[in-house]
C-alpha cells in the first residue's frame, strides 16, 4: 500500500466517522420560546448521548421564512397546523417513519383525527401541544363595568355595546389576521374557514364596528398589560393569558386575571412536530419525537408550559391545577365547539392581509 | 503632519512611481481606494441585486418561495428568461402602497423636523461651550447609545403609558385629573423617533456649528441684524451642511422604521416598514416584498443623489 | 522694534495741517468716554478711562496685547457693557443701546466676512438690514466696491479672494451704512509689510474722502504713527498719553511711552538745576550732566530719567564744545542698515547707548570702527526728562 493510498483511506474513514457522528450524536431543534421543560432536554441528552442544539422563535412567520429559504439545518421544528398545511405544499417536510416511534400509542386519537384536516393521514407530523384562542380578562375591572354576568362570550370584544363600556380600561387583540378573522367570521355566523369575499366581509364588519374601542392589535403585549392592569380584556392564546394570570398573582397588586373559552366557539390550534426534508439528522429527530411521546416527558412539558398535550399516558402524571384547569384541558362539551383553522390560498391571504390593514388603520 | 514630512513623503512617492510604477504603487493605491467600493459592493450592491432579482419573479409555494427568472435544461437544450413586472404594476395600480409610502414619508418628515428642532439648541450649546462642559454634553448625547435600542423604547413605554411615570407625576401634582392617553398614538411615535435618532442629528450639526466663527455673528449685529436675523441669515446657512446631513441621517431610517411604530404607535399608523413585513410574512409574497423594498430605496436614494449633485455643482462653481 | 524715525513724518504733519485740529478747538467732542471701567471677574481690563474723540479724527488706540484697547473698542461697538461709566456718541448716551442700533460700524481684525455670501452680498448686508432694497442697494454697493477698487469682484466668494482684497471688502462692508463712527480692529494686521504700507495711505484717503471718524486699534506703533491724527497709548487698562503722533514721539510723558513708541536711551539721575526753562540732571550712569530746555514739576533731588532718541545723538572723534549732554565711550558694535548705521556705544559706567546715524554720503558709515573711542552729544531740545 502506498503512503498516498493509506492517507486517502484514513481521510475517508475519518469523514465517515464524522458523518456517522453527525447523524447519530447531534440534533438541531427549532421550537417556540418557553415551550419546553428545560430538564426534558437534559434528560434526552443523558439517555441518548445526543447533543441537542436548541434554538427558539416566537412566530410562525419567522419559522416559515427560514424553512422556505432552504438549508435551515434544523432536524425538528414545531409549526402550527395551518402553517404546516401550507408548507407541505412546498414539500419541505419528510414523512415520519412511525415504525420508529414506540410510544405512538400514547396519542389522543380523537385529537389526532382533528389534525388530519391539516395533514392528510397525518404522515408528516406528530402533535406536540394544543391550545385555544380565547378571552383573558381582569375580573374586577370587567365586573365593575358590566356587572355580574358570565364572561365566556365574544361579546366582550365583538359587541359594540359591551366594548364601549370596556374601552376606557383597554382591549387588546392579537395582531394575527387569519386567527382573529376566523373567530370573527364564526361569531358572525359564517364558516370560519370560508374564503368567500362575502364571508370575509361579514367578519370584517364585526371588527370594523368595534375597532375604535380597541387599544391595540398586538400579539405579545397583552401578557404584561393584562398582568399590570393596562388592558382589561384581551383576545389571545390560552397559555399566554395563564402566564399573565400567574404574573399578576406574583406581583400582588390585586390584579385578578382569568381565562375563558368563549361559548360561541373558538379556534383550537395544534403545534406539530415535523422533520424538514433536508434535516441532516433524521434518525436523531425520530428518537427525539419518540421521547416527547413518552407519558412522563409530555406531562412534564404540560405542567411546565401550561399548555395541553395530546397524550393519554401523560394524564395521570399531570399536576392537579393543570388537569383541572378548564382553560388548559376543557370539557368534552366545550371541545366539541372548537374549530381548527385551515391554510388559506395565496390569493385569500393577500385579500385578508389587506382587509386586516384597512381594519387596523381605519381606512 | 509637518510640511517637511509631507514633502518627504511626496518625494519618496515620486521615486517609487518612477521605479515600480505598476508593481507597487498603483496596486497599493488601488487597494486603498477600492476598500470603500468593495464594502459598498458586498453590503449594498449585491444584496440590492438579489432583492431586485426576486422582485422580478412571482410568488410560488416552493423553496425558495418564488419562481426562477432564469431556467434551463441542458438535455432538452433550452434556456428561458422570465421577467415579471407584475409586482411593480400592482404597486402602481393599488393606491394602498402609495398611501403607505406617503404616510411613512409624512411621519419621517415630521419626526425629522422635530428632531432638528430639539437637536439644534443642544448642538449650538455644545459648540459654544468649552472644555469639560463640552465633553460632558457630548457624553450625554452619546451615552444612551450604550444601552440597547429596544430597552430604551421600552423605557419610553414605561414613561408614556396610562399609569406611567409622566401621568402619575402630573396627577399627583394635580395638573391633570384624567391620565393623558399618550401610548399608541402618533405623538408617542414622534417622541420615540426623535429620541432615538437625536444623536444622528446633533453630531453633524455640532461639527458644522463648531467650525463657525463667532465674530461673524458680531459682524452681523454690527451691521444692523437683530439676533433672530443673525440666526437665520448667518448661523443657519452656515450650519446647512450639518442640517442636511443630520436630516438625511434621521429621515432615511425613519421612513423604513418598523420597531418604534410597532411598540409605541397605534394600530392605525400605516408605515411602509409594516407593509413590507406583511408582504413578506403574512402574504408570503417575497417578490412583492422585494418590489416594495426596491421602490422605497428609489424614493429615498433619488432625492439624496439630487441634493448631492446640486451641492457638488455649487462646490465646483 | 522697527525704527519709527524712518516713517516720513513730514507727511503726517502735512495732513494734520490741512485739517482743522479739532481737539485744539472748542468743538463738541463726537465721542465722549467718561470714566469707563470694565471688569471681567477680578480682572480690570479698562480702568476708569476718560477720552474725547472729535469729528473727522483718525484716532489710534496703541498698546500691547492685554492693554485693554480692544475691550474699549468693543464697548464702543456695544459688544461689551461697561462695568461703570458712560459713553456718548454724537451726544447720545449709548447705555442700553444694542450693537445693531448704534450709529457705529466695525471692521474686524479677522474681517469676519460671511463665507456663504458673495462679495456684493457681504457689502449689501448692512443696507438690507436697514430695509433698503433693489436699485439703491445695487448702486451703493457698486459705488462702495469701486471706492475700494473691487468693482470687478462682486460675484466672488470671500474664499476666492486674496488677503488684501478681503481687507478691502471688510472695509467696504463696514462703510456702506455711512456710519458716523468707524471702528477698526488691527485693520492692517493680517497683511504683509508691503501691502500694509500701501493700504495705510489708502485708508487715510478713504477717511478723508468720506469724512468718517475712525477709531483704530493697533499694537503696531509704526501703523499708528502713519495713520493717526492722534494717538492714545494704552497700558494696563489706562491711557498713558494722548497726543499727536509727533508729540508722542518727541515728548513722551513716561518711560513706558518712550520705550513703547520707538527706541530710546534712558539715563537715570538726580535733578540738580530746576529752572522754568532749564532742567539739569546729574547722571552717574551717563558720566556727566544732562540738560533739557523745558521745565518740569518735581521735587529737588528727585530720581528722574532723561530720554534721548538714538537718531538725536551726534557721534564725534573729538570732544564737542559743550559741557552738558556730552558722553564718552567706546564703540561696541556697528550695524550697517543701508540708509543708516546703528552704533552701540559702551560708556565708562558700563551703560550701552544706542545711536543711529544717517548715511548721508557713502563714506559716512565707515568713519568709525570697533573699539574707537567716541564722544556722544545732543542738543538741549533733543531730549526730555521723565519723572514717571
Amino acid at each position: 500500500m502506498t503512503i498516498k493510498k493509506a492517507l486517502t483511506l484514513s481521510v475517508c474513514s475519518a469523514l465517515l466517522a464524522g458523518n456517522a457522528l453527525a447523524d447519530d450524536k447531534v440534533l438541531n431543534i427549532y421550537n417556540w420560546s418557553d415551550y419546553i421543560e428545560p430538564e426534558a432536554i437534559t434528560r434526552f441528552e443523558q439517555e441518548t448521548g445526543i447533543k441537542v442544539n436548541y434554538d427558539v422563535y416566537d412566530s410562525n412567520e419567522v419559522l416559515e421564512a427560514k424553512l422556505m429559504a432552504g438549508g435551515s439545518g434544523y432536524d425538528v421544528v414545531v409549526p402550527t397546523g395551518a402553517f404546516l398545511e401550507r408548507q407541505l405544499q412546498a414539500g419541505i417536510y419528510s414523512k415520519i417513519d412511525k415504525s420508529k416511534l414506540s410510544n405512538l400509542g400514547n396519542l389522543d386519537a380523537a385529537l389526532v383525527e382533528k389534525i388530519s384536516s391539516h395533514d392528510e393521514g397525518n404522515l408528516h407530523n406528530i402533535p406536540y401541544a394544543w391550545g385555544t384562542v380565547g378571552l383573558g380578562y381582569n375580573v374586577d375591572a370587567v365586573k365593575a363595568r358590566l356587572g355580574d354576568m358570565e364572561f365566556d362570550t365574544l361579546d366582550l370584544i365583538f359587541n359594540p355595546e359591551v366594548t364601549a363600556k370596556l374601552k376606557d380600561c383597554g382591549i387588546g387583540v392579537l395582531d394575527s389576521p387569519a386567527e382573529v378573522m376566523a373567530i370573527a367570521q364564526n361569531y358572525a355566523g359564517v364558516d370560519p374557514n370560508s374564503e368567500s369575499k362575502k364571508d370575509l366581509k361579514k367578519g370584517a364588519e364585526v371588527l370594523e364596528k368595534v375597532r375604535g374601542d380597541y387599544k391595540y392589535f398586538h400579539s405579545g403585549k397583552y401578557i404584561s398589560d393584562l398582568a399590570n392592569g393596562d388592558v382589561c380584556v384581551a383576545l389571545g392564546y390560552n397559555g399566554d393569558i395563564l402566564q399573565a394570570q400567574s404574573r399578576a398573582e406574583e406581583a400582588g397588586q390585586g390584579v385578578n386575571v382569568s381565562y375563558a373559552i368563549p361559548k360561541e366557539g373558538t379556534l383550537i390550534w395544534f403545534d406539530l412536530l415535523a422533520i424538514p426534508s433536508d434535516a441532516p439528522h433524521p434518525e436523531a429527530a425520530h428518537r427525539f419525537i419518540d421521547y416527547i411521546l413518552q407519558g412522563d416527558t409530555a406531562a412534564g412539558i404540560s405542567n411546565y408550559v401550561y399548555y395541553a398535550v395530546p397524550n393519554k399516558a401523560a394524564e395521570p402524571l399531570l399536576n392537579e391545577d393543570v388537569i383541572s384547569n378548564p382553560g388548559i384541558y376543557p370539557s368534552e362539551a366545550v371541545k366539541a365547539k372548537l374549530f381548527a383553522q385551515k391554510a388559506h390560498t395565496a390569493r385569500f391571504d393577500r385579500l385578508l392581509t389587506r382587509t386586516w390593514v384597512n381594519i387596523k388603520t381605519g381606512r | 503632519m509637518s510640511a517637511s514630512k509631507i514633502a518627504w513623503i511626496n518625494d519618496s512617492y515620486a521615486k517609487m512611481t518612477r521605479y515600480n510604477f505598476f508593481r507597487r504603487v498603483n496596486w497599493g493605491r488601488f487597494s486603498v481606494v477600492s476598500v470603500p467600493y468593495l464594502w459598498l459592493a458586498i453590503f449594498f450592491f449585491i444584496p440590492f441585486v438579489v432583492v431586485f432579482k426576486i422582485s422580478l419573479s412571482e410568488a410560488a409555494i416552493a423553496v425558495p418561495p418564488y419562481t426562477p427568472i432564469l431556467d434551463w435544461n441542458l438535455e432538452e437544450a433550452y434556456v428561458t428568461l422570465k421577467i415579471s413586472l407584475s409586482n411593480y404594476l400592482f404597486l402602481l395600480e393599488d393606491d394602498f402602497y402609495l398611501s403607505a409610502y406617503l404616510s411613512s414619508i409624512k411621519v419621517a418628515a415630521i419626526s425629522t423636523f422635530f428632531t432638528l428642532l430639539v437637536a439644534f439648541p443642544i448642538a449650538y450649546l455644545m459648540a459654544r461651550t468649552e472644555g469639560s462642559t463640552r465633553a460632558l454634553l457630548l457624553a450625554l448625547v452619546i451615552l444612551p447609545f450604550w444601552t440597547s435600542f429596544l430597552l430604551r423604547v421600552y423605557a419610553w413605554m414605561g414613561l408614556l403609558k396610562k399609569n406611567g411615570l409622566i401621568n402619575e407625576t402630573l396627577m399627583s401634582l394635580g395638573l391633570i385629573d384624567q391620565p393623558l392617553i399618550m401610548m399608541q398614538t402618533d405623538f408617542a411615535v414622534y417622541i420615540g423617533i426623535v429620541y432615538t435618532y437625536l444623536p444622528f442629528m446633533v453630531l453633524p450639526l455640532y461639527s458644522a456649528l463648531e467650525k463657525m466663527d463667532m465674530t461673524l455673528l458680531e459682524a452681523a449685529e454690527d451691521l444692523g441684524a437683530r439676533p433672530y436675523q443673525s440666526f437665520f441669515l448667518i448661523t443657519l446657512p452656515l450650519a446647512m451642511p450639518g442640517v442636511i446631513a443630520g436630516c438625511l441621517l434621521v429621515f432615511i431610517p425613519a421612513v423604513g422604521e418598523f420597531v418604534i411604530p410597532a411598540l409605541l404607535g397605534g394600530s392605525d399608523t400605516l408605515m411602509i416598514g409594516r407593509v413590507l413585513w406583511d408582504e413578506f410574512f403574512l402574504n408570503r409574497d417575497w417578490p412583492m416584498a422585494s418590489g416594495v423594498a426596491v421602490v422605497m430605496l428609489i424614493i429615498l436614494v433619488l432625492p439624496i443623489m439630487l441634493i448631492r449633485n446640486s451641492q457638488g455643482k455649487e462646490g465646483a462653481a | 522694534m522697527t525704527s519709527p524715525q524712518h516713517t516720513d513724518l513730514s507727511q503726517i504733519s502735512e495732513r494734520t495741517n490741512v485739517q482743522l485740529p479739532s481737539w485744539k478747538s472748542d468743538a463738541q467732542p463726537f465721542v465722549q468716554i467718561e470714566n469707563i471701567t470694565k471688569k471681567f471677574d477680578d480682572f480690570i481690563a479698562v480702568d476708569n478711562i476718560s477720552l474725547d474723540i472729535y469729528k473727522n479724527e483718525l484716532f489710534c488706540l496703541l498698546g500691547g496685547s492685554g492693554s485693554g484697547k480692544s475691550t474699549l473698542l468693543r464697548m464702543l461697538a456695544g459688544f461689551e457693557t461697561p462695568t461703570s461709566g458712560r459713553i456718548l456718541i454724537d451726544g447720545v448716551d449709548m447705555a442700553g443701546i444694542q450693537p445693531w442700533s448704534r450709529p457705529v460700524n466695525m471692521m474686524f481684525q479677522s474681517y469676519a466676512l460671511f463665507p456663504h455670501l458673495t462679495v456684493a452680498e457681504n457689502v449689501a448686508f448692512g443696507l438690507k438690514r436697514e430695509g433698503i432694497r433693489g436699485a439703491e442697494v445695487k448702486q451703493r454697493v457698486t459705488e462702495m466696491l469701486d471706492l475700494v477698487q473691487l468693482g470687478h469682484l462682486g460675484k466672488r466668494k470671500p474664499n476666492q479672494l486674496s488677503g488684501g482684497q478681503r481687507q478691502r471688502v471688510a472695509l467696504a462692508r463696514s462703510l456702506i451704512k455711512r456710519p458716523k463712527l468707524l471702528l477698526l480692529d488691527e485693520p492692517l494686521g493680517a497683511l504683509d509689510k508691503k501691502l500694509r504700507e500701501e493700504t495705510q495711505f489708502e485708508l487715510i484717503n478713504i477717511q478723508d474722502e468720506l469724512g468718517v471718524t475712525f477709531v483704530v486699534v493697533t499694537h503696531d506703533q509704526e501703523e499708528a504713527m502713519t495713520l493717526a491724527s492722534r494717538i492714545g497709548v494704552m497700558n494696563h487698562g489706562v491711557i498713558v498719553q494722548t497726543d499727536e503722533p509727533q508729540d508722542v514721539y518727541e515728548y513722551p510723558n513716561s518711560r513706558f511711552v518712550a520705550e513703547f513708541v520707538g527706541s530710546v536711551n534712558l539715563f537715570e539721575g538726580q535733578v540738580t538745576v530746576d529752572e522754568p526753562d532749564t532742567v539739569c540732571v546729574t547722571s552717574p550712569e551717563a558720566g556727566g550732566e544732562l540738560c533739557v530746555n523745558h521745565g518740569i514739576s518735581c521735587a529737588p533731588n528727585q530720581d528722574v530719567h532723561v530720554a534721548v532718541r538714538p537718531e538725536k545723538i551726534r557721534v564725534s572723534e573729538t570732544r564737542p564744545d559743550q559741557t552738558y549732554n556730552c558722553l564718552q565711550g567706546t564703540i561696541l558694535d556697528i550695524a550697517y542698515m543701508g540708509s543708516l548705521s546703528v552704533f552701540k556705544v559702551k560708556l565708562a559706567s558700563g551703560k550701552e547707548v544706542r545711536v543711529t546715524q544717517p548715511n548721508t554720503n557713502r563714506e559716512s558709515g565707515g568713519r568709525f570702527t570697533w573699539d574707537d573711542s567716541v564722544y556722544l552729544s545732543w542738543d538741549m531740545d533733543s531730549c526730555v526728562v521723565l519723572t514717571s
